[in-house]
């Protein structure tokens, strides 16, 4: 039983604990920026880095420091950023509609932001002054504020909210495919299609500015209504019966969720598994505290995302292996390992 | 303290689960609600609980309507125990505990020595203390009810509600908590399905049926053989209990 | 037509081709093009190009510039045979889509990308600041900027009919980048020649007939992908004398055979592809279906053995397009429908 000393201990635990995770996150996104398919020296990527932070001036063939910096270090803190929302985004989720299986895209997102994504390229929505990410955006909002309608806010219930969720889905994921097949070609359906397939290769230094904002935000939120979601897990009377103001935080918070995820997929497509295993994984770790957990997933989440992208690049020669496979295959025997130690454990 | 309501009405579409439903509790007693399956009981208790806007009428704590009281500052002050609050979080008793500390914390505030001694003292009180550390799907329903109770106390209330608490009791624990709920001298309604029991520990009792109030009293005055056949529809015949004094019911078959 | 009247023609032809002025003015450096919106200036011929997409790697690779060039990438089909030794010549990067590195890794000066996936802002191979910021020239294919508010779509508009403009302005443009430009001229010249040829092949007795391409399909007695009225196959048809049987405007559409059998072709154009994704990418298998399904095989055209065997690059918007026309209308002749 704790006692302050232990809880002394235990805090100082925790504050080593998330050290360390920072630094492995560090150190991924180090070895994100150095590995890749053009094989630059080590020394090339350090001075690369310090040349673009103007603390030196060192001399470097300009098409290797731009791949440095330009390219695989703005991408791996994309990745982090990504790994850590979706990650976020699957923890909140979990816990708001009390189910274990719940992950970014139940709300129906990714398939409202294929529908954006369609409406731009296929339709021509916009004329062009529109972009492809503006319009994903866009359809995903769509689809969430669909949502919100149907369940009523979320007030329907759990059941309801998922149920809309699959609506939705169901929804914009035929009209994708109308509009493809009554409007497109076959090199726009294909365009779309392979746009929408998850892929850090577009993602540049804006996009990791807007992602930064975007989860950082995301993440202050969840973070202040951490014990509300603590407060979740026996329902909506128990939360209300601790004085959580039921309604409203739930909406702030699938918003929250919605636009981080639109976000996410707008950027990169849709990634699948991290939102539904890192959460489990942190758990595992840290336990349910909503104010210990959701830290854990950003760092574990952003760890993740960023070694699949090192693997997704330099696995197959000369090709991208689709991330969202690499994270499958990672993810499907991870998630079996902490079901069966879960199932010892209980 | 104490806890009255006035003309509580309620209905779900056109049903009336709660109709005209009036009481009194007196600082520091113990209120037990009986009735049938359906009668009301739940919805009348999330009602006092302010969970649910009535239709009609009105809720008051020391005279003062809980709709003025803030949600939080309700929560300090007034805990509920559910039937069957169940989740699919595999969380430890403690962090259940801990749960009823939130009304007492602001977002930003850390964990203070109150709330550390709020929790031990609960977990100690319905003894769970040295399982603290357990996981909520290794329980048995007894202990798992025990732990909801020990949130609920660690919420430091001053009124309690309880719906059905011993449903999943061994009858030690069943007596030991329903012993328990009346040395905790807070103002307390509790919905219970044991007539006996509720006329051991109870200071009054109120019995509803179909959403309707058809006794209200101390137990010796309301229990009868014509409410046990009306409303309970079982034969019975009472009398004082020779060991605490209090009215027990002698089911007839 | 008779023998000698297609000898005539083919003369008369052989003459434009050669007749043509092919002595195009060198081109003077710096050059200053307005691509897609961009302006893009190059100080001189580029020696280390990189091609993403067929079409536009086997235009520079009709420019004779292999030797200029270090990488190409995207290959739907195989290589045009006629440049295969050329092109072996040349590190492929990817049959698929490559990544920004394998591309910078040749240290390229210039890069030119047939597809917005392949370069643009929505790409997710590379956007043309990369380059930019390197000082690496880029070129866009005309065919992607021409989002404009009227056509709505980059291949072939659902509004009016495919041509070979954007493919000439193309040869052009990149004619001129490398400074290649007599061979830039003569190439449109032979191509527009053939189409000419084409055309001439239509006599005043044209039966306008209608034609139903038949790009592949996932199973037998599936529905069938077919090249649509206003795309690359339409423009077939239209070079033919003919049009499409199909009327519907979108490029790729999906019918089925009821819809195939109730719109009647005259003549059935069938797309071999050795993509290896489906049974029927073949043509033999398609041929063997139309033959043997009952109800199909009681079509017109099949009855009558009018049945055509087209490669099916032809029927994306590209060089191949006219290549694929000539197979079909030789083969119409050899049928005696044409000439």
């Amino acid at each position: 039983m704790s006692t302050p000393a232990r809880k002394t201990w235990e805090q100082a635990g925790l504050g080593l604990f998330f050290a360390l995770g920072g630094l492995v996150l560090l150190v991924a996104i180090a070895a994100g920026t150095g590995i890749g398919e053009m094989p630059i020296p080590i020394e090339t990527t350090f001075a690369a880095v310090t040349n673009r932070l103007g603390w030196t001036a060192i001399d470097l063939p300009p098409i290797q420091e731009s791949v440095i910096w330009d390219y695989r270090l703005s991408r791996a803190l994309v990745a982090a950023c990504c790994g850590a929302g979706l990650a976020i985004c699957g923890a909140v989720l979990q816990a708001l509609l009390r189910n274990p299986l719940a992950e970014p895209y139940v709300l129906g997102i990714s398939a409202g932001a294929s529908t954006g994504a369609v409406g731009i390229i296929v339709l021509g929505v916009g004329a062009g002054t529109i972009s492809l990410s503006a319009g994903a955006f866009a359809g995903a909002f769509a689809a969430f504020t669909f949502v919100a309608m149907l369940s009523n806010g979320g007030r329907g219930g759990p059941s309801k909210t998922i149920l809309a969720g699959v609506a939705a889905s169901q929804l914009f994921n035929a009209l994708t495919s109308y509009i493809v097949t009554t409007s497109g070609n076959a090199q726009q359906a294909r365009d779309v299609m392979f746009w929408l397939l998850g892929s850090f290769g577009g993602v540049r230094w804006p996009e990791f500015q807007l992602v930064l904002v975007v989860v950082a935000v995301g993440l202050l939120v969840c973070l202040y209504y951490a014990r509300a979601l603590d407060a979740f897990a026996f329902g909506d009377d128990a939360a209300a019966s601790l004085g959580i103001p039921v309604g409203t935080v739930r909406l702030v918070l699938l918003g929250i969720t919605a636009m981080m995820t639109a976000t996410i997929v707008s950027m990169v497509g849709s990634i699948g598994f991290v939102g539904l295993v890192v959460p489990h994984a942190a758990r595992f770790i840290v336990g349910h505290n909503h104010a210990r957990l959701l830290p854990t997933c950003v760092v574990a989440g952003g760890i993740f995302m960023v070694l699949a992208d090192i693997v997704s690049r330099v696995i197959l020669p000369q090709q991208i292996l689709p991330i969202g496979v690499v994270t499958a295959l990672v993810g499907v025997p991870a998630f079996s390992i902490i079901l069966y130690r879960a199932k010892g454990a209980a | 303290m104490s806890i009255s309501a006035q003309n509580l009405c309620w209905s779900v579409g056109k049903i009336n689960i709660v109709n005209d439903v009036s009481l009194s509790v007196p600082p520091g007693k113990v209120l037990g609600l009986l009735g049938p399956n359906g009668s009301g009981k739940s919805s009348l208790l999330r009602l006092l609980a302010g969970l649910r806007r009535p239709a009609s009428g009105q809720v008051l704590l020391e005279g003062r309507d809980i709709q003025a009281i803030g949600r939080r500052a309700l929560a300090r002050r007034m805990a509920l125990v559910e039937q069957h609050a169940t989740t699919e979080a595999n969380v430890r008793v403690r962090d259940v505990v801990t749960l009823g500390r939130i009304p007492h914390r602001s977002p930003l505030s850390g964990w203070t020595v109150v709330d550390e001694e709020a929790v031990i003292a609960a977990l100690d009180r319905v003894g769970m203390w040295g399982r603290a550390d357990r996981n909520w799907h290794s329980l048995s329903g007894g202990e798992r009810q025990r732990v909801h109770l020990a949130r609920a106390l660690a919420q430091s209330p001053r009124e309690l509600l309880l719906d059905e608490p011993t449903n999943h009791l061994d009858i030690q624990h069943q007596i030991a908590l329903l012993k328990l709920v009346g040395e905790l001298a807070l103002t307390t309604v509790v919905a219970l399905h044991d007539i006996n029991h509720a006329a051991m520990f109870c200071d009054q009792l109120l019995v509803l049926d179909a959403g309707k109030v058809v006794a209200q009293g101390a137990p010796e005055d309301i229990l009868s053989e014509t409410l046990m056949r009306d409303v309970f529809r079982v034969e019975a015949r009472i009398d004082s209990s020779p060991h605490h004094g209090r009215p027990h019911v002698h089911y007839l078959i | 037509m008779s023998p000698a009247k297609d000898l005539v023609a083919l003369l008369a032809v052989s003459l434009c081709i050669i007749t043509t002025p092919t002595f195009a003015a060198p081109t003077t450096y710096p050059l200053t093009l307005d691509n897609c919106g961009v302006s893009v200036t190059f100080e001189k011929a580029p020696e280390r190009a990189v091609a993403l997409g067929q079409n536009s790697a086997e235009i520079m690779l009709l420019l004779g510039l292999e030797d200029r060039m270090v990488g190409t990438a995207f290959w739907p089909t195989k290589v045009l045979p006629e440049l295969q030794e050329a092109n072996d010549s040349v590190k492929l990067l990817s049959v698929e889509t490559p990544s920004l590195e394998s591309v910078l890794a040749e240290n390229p000066d210039f890069v030119a990308a047939q597809l917005p996936i392949l370069m643009g802002p929505d790409s997710k191979v590379a956007k043309r600041e990369d380059f930019e910021r390197l000082g690496i020239g880029s070129y866009l294919a005309p065919g992607i900027c021409a989002v404009t508010h009227d056509t709505k779509d980059a291949y072939g508009s659902r509004d009016y009919l495919w041509n070979m403009d954007y493919v000439y302005q193309e040869i052009d443009e990149l004619s001129q980048i490398f400074d290649v430009q007599d061979r830039g001229q003569s190439l449109i010249s032979e191509f527009k020649a053939r189409e000419a040829a084409l055309r001439a092949r239509v006599g005043a007795d044209n039966a306008d007939l209608s034609y139903v391409f038949w790009f592949s399909s996932p199973s037998p007695a599936d529905d069938a992908y077919l090249g649509g009225k206003n795309g690359a196959s339409g423009f077939i048809a239209d070079l033919l004398g003919g049009h499409n049987a199909i009327d519907t405007e979108a490029e790729w559409p999906t019918v089925s055979w009821e819809g195939i059998m109730a719109a009647n072709p005259d003549v059935i154009v069938v797309g071999e592809s050795d993509r290896n994704r489906w049974e029927l990418d073949r043509a033999e298998n398609k041929i063997a279906f139309l033959n043997s399904d009952p109800a199909v095989s009681q079509l017109d055209a099949v009855k009558q053995g009018r049945i055509v065997v087209m490669q099916a690059s032809a029927m994306n918007p590209t060089i191949r397009t006219i290549y694929g026309a000539e197979e079909v209308a030789d083969q119409l002749a050899k049928l005696g429908l044409g000439k």
